[in-house]
């Protein structure tokens, strides 16, 4: 039995985002002809549209290659593959538990970012042995040799002889599986100690009910077994066990210490197999869970609505679907004045907002409106309640506030030296707090900040990309509340407040902002046969205005040689145009505005 | 016996103006074999007709004043010997000024025109060239008083307003000009931008007046025609009174007519239909002896729309579009129930000074005639 392990492989591949880690995957897979190459889909191990499209892995998933290796002995080699994004920090470590070694790529056109770092920490915090990989060496601007110091500069590990590639030629790529066999090591457990499973992911299937990911850490699990999940103690009958190759599952007859696969049990939600929990076997248990996982809390809120009414059970279910296999993903019922009925979701980010959002009208084929993103507050009243508040609309009354606090992030962001002082002017403007700067190298530097995340959630990361000309990237992570100077800002049209635009916002901001947002509101709202005042005020204190004049003119069709028909048509469009509107009072406003509203780029200005 | 109207397309121009989306052709040479095709269709269809009488003819295009005296004088010998036609016809011509001459004027005289709508569209001559028109103020003054002196006592003249760099002082003094060569009718049309034509290429360059400037121009255009004895009958449409075009009324009033041509629309048996607009497959089509496909507004895809104009809903937005607006009696007549409580929108309309109900009728006053699109998108029913 140990001899099967030691041929075994599991690794993670780490990068920052567009750094080329899921075309290293694809590579992988080919060269060790897991798939043959007339089979391959660009980036297969990317399995949804969306991820494809976007370049970016969103749901960590895992593949089994088997290879036969120069030296003339079969491997075993787990591939899971990571998300590469800030939201997603915790799915990476996740799937980095599960595993014994990392290559951590790096672009060798653009050196070490960001989350090229973050990344890396996490790998090392799981004391993952990191195999460096330098991608991209076919461009005509590739620095292998900066690229190479950078990394054992800044990270600290030894890159001399670590494997220069360009994946998506195709070149080198066996140098990465030497490395893969040679430097990672292999699993060392127990396969005769009690069993104790690490899960790392789960998806819904509708025929299977929930598939759950695990890396068996100890011990032998076969279908018959019953199996308790240590944090709940939920217990299930085994129905299947297997491996996951390049096509889907394999079933297998049992799985044992340091393999990768696979359980289905007839669970029903994703939500029970919490990613983190140790299964272990009912009969014959682990004295000792493995070290459980943080849950994924949401960080951005957000509301969405259905453009139109009649599909909130539609929008309903698709929430429900994305669920099943998105944990992180919350939701419930609320209810807006202007928007009418939707659902307040938490997400652990704005890119996983994005995301959600696009899947929900790509896939369910739904319009939505959105609101602006929100972060919770923690609020202590007078009377010595504390509530929690993730929509602004639900932000109480000044008067009736001993203290707000806000979520602050520590950000770091990597940049070129020459970009610097505009990033530092913005992070000024967003309330940063300045806490050090470190030269990477003569060109690049590390920032840190200390930032409220209710302004990185506002547009932050557009205003960075375009100070920047693209080129800074940034991470942050979550650092506690801080006690706060807020106030809550309501948008006014025709005299009647709009919940939907109502956000927080710091007192010495909220001019400036009430303005930007007015003038937006200006633009984006058509006219109609009276003028529109739009107001922006704190309490009852108006502190911005501004006025959509009054429709007096539209197209006068000629009716020309009796052509009815295209007056008809005309109204019938126009008419289609006006049902997708939102009456607010007295007031119609396309979805389209709203969104407007949400987009202010600081840098305009 | 029922009436109808027919309209005759003519899409012939020498050139096309810039703004202009109709369709017209600017090969010529096409004329005489598409007459031959005219005098078959009307042969042919004739037998549908025999239970009807036609009260007005309009001649319209392109530019039907390129008819020379002998093609046009086949072609009403056509309508004469194979249609019904009333006594106290109107028979209108669209014509050009840049093609007409004394003796195409005697031949459509003769042929029973007896009311010329002549295309001026400004008194400026540097607003004539951006527009793209053949000819100049004077040209036009010239060709105006020639039919005049031809017997034409009939004559409505064609403006635009809201063109690129005009002020309102520009269009007054336009209509000064034109009411003083004392017209029987005038029709004064907003320039819309069409994609499709050469402004609609250079929209952005042009200096377009805004939204508030094309407001003035209209209000004070009705109210300059009105108090010159020219009063408004119609969105964009003023005349003597009396002189109303009974052919363009037809089309408001939710009644009948024929139209051929490519392009042309009929309304008949209850069906909107019109031909494809494409010269050759129509001569070619009828010269092989087929008739021209139809094309029924009823067949036509309405993308992804629910909104629907009902029969009650187009005779709505037709009839707002005449100053007399909507009869509660008439509409009761027709559809059997009372007008307000189908459009009860209306009456919030009436609050804030569009619409007017005078003497049983609504009728939009010209604040609303302005905005009517936007009223009528939310009075409309729009139901199947």
């Amino acid at each position: 039995m140990a001899d099967k392990q030691k041929n075994i492989r599991n690794f993670s591949i780490i990068a920052h985002i567009d750094h080329g880690k899921s075309t290293l995957a694809d590579r992988i897979l080919e060269y060790s002809n897991a798939v043959a190459k007339r089979e391959m889909e660009e980036q297969l191990l990317d399995n949804m549209d969306l991820e494809r499209e976007r370049g970016i892995t969103i749901k960590a998933r895992a593949v089994r290659i088997d290879y036969k290796h120069k030296d003339g002995q079969d491997y075993v080699l787990n591939l899971i593959d990571t998300p590469g994004h800030v939201d997603f920090n915790y799915e990476v470590s996740r799937s980095l538990n599960a595993c014994e070694g990392a290559l951590l790529v790096v672009d060798s056109t653009q050196g070490i970012e960001a989350q090229t770092l973050a990344n890396a920490y996490l790998a090392v915090d799981c004391d993952l042995e990191i195999v460096p990989v330098i991608n991209k060496i076919d461009l005509p601007s590739a620095d292998v040799d900066r690229v190479r110091n950078e990394i054992e500069d800044i990270i600290g590990i030894v890159a001399e002889d670590c494997p220069a590639v360009s994946a998506k030629v195709g070149l080198n790529i066996d140098q990465v599986l030497d490395a893969i066999i040679e430097k990672i090591p292999a699993p060392k457990g127990d396969p005769s100690a009690p069993l104790k499973c690490l899960i790392f992911d789960s998806h819904y299937n509708s025929y299977l009910g929930v598939v759950v990911y695990v890396r068996v850490m100890d011990g032998t699990l076969k279908a018959g077994d019953t199996i308790r999940l240590m944090s709940t103690n939920a217990r299930y009958d085994v129905v299947e066990v297997g491996h996951l190759n390049a096509f889907g599952l394999q079933k297998a007859d049992s799985i044992s210490a340091g393999e990768v696969g696979y359980i289905t049990a007839s669970i029903k939600t994703v939500s029970e197999t919490r990613v983190g929990d140790t299964v272990t076997l009912d009969d014959n248990p682990t004295d000792e869970p493995l070290e459980g996982f943080k849950e994924a809390l949401p960080m951005v809120f957000s509301g969405i609505y259905p453009a139109d009414g009649a599909r909130y059970n539609d929008l309903r279910d698709a929430l429900e679907k994305l669920q099943l296999n998105d944990a992180a993903l919350s939701f419930e019922p609320e209810t807006s004045i202007a928007l009418g009925f939707g659902f307040r979701c938490g997400f652990l980010g704005l890119l996983h907002m994005e995301i959600i959002q696009e899947r929900l009208e790509r896939e369910f084929n739904l319009d939505l409106i959105t609101t602006a993103p929100s972060v919770i507050y923690k609020i202590t009243k007078t009377n010595g309640e504390t509530i929690m508040v993730d929509n602004p609309s639900n932000y109480p009354p000044a008067d009736t506030i001993k203290t707000a606090y806000e979520p602050v992030v520590k950000s770091s962001i990597i940049t070129p030296t020459e970009f610097v002082g505009g990033i530092m002017d913005l992070c000024q403007d967003r309330r940063g707090t300045f806490k050090d700067m470190k030269y990477l190298d003569a060109s690049r530097v590390e920032l840190h900040y200390i930032m409220p995340l209710n302004e990185i959630v506002y547009d932050f990361f557009d205003a960075l990309k375009s100070r920047s000309k693209g080129y800074a990237s940034l991470d942050y992570e979550l650092a506690g509340y801080e006690a706060s100077n807020l106030v809550k800002l309501d948008f006014l049209l025709n005299g009647e407040i709009v919940d939907a635009l109502t956000f927080i916002v710091h007192t010495e901001k909220a001019y400036t902002r009430a303005r930007k947002i007015a003038e937006k509101l200006k633009d984006n709202i058509s006219r109609q046969l009276f003028e529109i005042p739009i107001q922006a005020a704190i309490g009852s204190k108006v502190i911005a205005r501004e006025t959509v004049k009054a429709l007096r003119k539209d197209v006068l069709a000629k009716c020309y040689g009796g052509d009815i028909t295209r007056k008809k048509k005309l109204l019938e469009k126009q008419k289609e145009g006006k049902k997708k509107m939102r009456r607010l009072g007295s007031v119609e406003v396309t979805p389209e505005a709203f969104m407007a509203v949400l987009k202010l780029d600081d840098s305009e200005k | 016996m029922q009436r109808l109207g027919l309209y005759i397309h003519i899409p012939f121009c020498k050139r096309k103006c810039n703004y202009c989306d109709f369709y017209s052709c600017t090969k010529l040479d096409n004329i005489k074999s598409y007459i031959d095709a005219l005098l078959k269709q009307i042969v042919i269809d004739a037998p549908l007709y025999r239970d009807y009488e036609f009260d007005t003819i309009f001649i319209g295009g392109g530019t039907p004043s390129l008819l020379e005296p002998n093609d046009f004088e086949r072609l009403t010998d056509a309508i004469k010997n194979n249609l019904n036609l009333t006594q106290g016809l109107e028979f209108s011509l669209e014509a050009n000024p840049g093609t007409l001459t004394r003796e195409k004027l005697l031949a459509y005289e003769k042929g029973g025109v007896n009311r010329l709508s002549m295309g001026l569209q400004s008194t400026f001559d540097n607003e004539l060239k951006t527009l793209g028109r053949i000819h100049t103020y004077d040209e036009f003054v010239k060709n105006f008083n020639l039919a005049r002196e031809c017997g034409f006592d009939n004559i409505s003249i064609d403006v635009m307003y809201s063109l690129p760099n005009q002020k309102t002082n520009d269009l007054l003094t336009t209509l000064e000009r034109v009411s003083s060569l004392n017209p029987e009718h005038i029709s004064s049309y907003c320039l819309k931008i069409e994609e499709k034509t050469p402004f609609g290429k250079i929209k952005d360059k042009l200096m377009l007046p805004n939204e508030d400037e094309e407001y003035e121009m209209y209000i004070s255009m009705c109210d300059y025609l009105n108090k010159k004895g020219y009063l408004q009958y119609e969105i964009s449409n003023f005349a003597r009174a009396g002189y109303e075009s009974k052919h363009n009324l037809k089309y408001w009033q939710s009644e009948e007519y024929i139209g051929i041509g490519p392009s042309a629309h009929s309304f008949f048996g209850g069906e909107r239909y019109y031909y494809q607009d494409n010269l050759t497959d129509y001569i070619s089509t009828i010269l092989k002896g087929n008739s021209p496909e139809k094309i029924f507004e009823k067949e036509l895809e309405i993308e992804h729309s629910v909104a629907h104009i009902s029969k009650e809903d187009e005779y709505v937005m037709l009839k707002m579009r005449l100053s007399s607006g909507i009869n509660t009696e008439e509409f009761k007549t027709r559809f059997g129930k009372e007008f307000l409580n189908s459009y009860p929108a209306v009456e919030k309309y009436i609050k804030s000074g569009h619409i007017v109900l005078l003497n049983n009728s609504y009728k939009f006053t010209p604040q609303g005639f302005f905005v009517s699109n936007y009223i009528l998108t939310d009075i409309l029913r729009f139901e199947n």
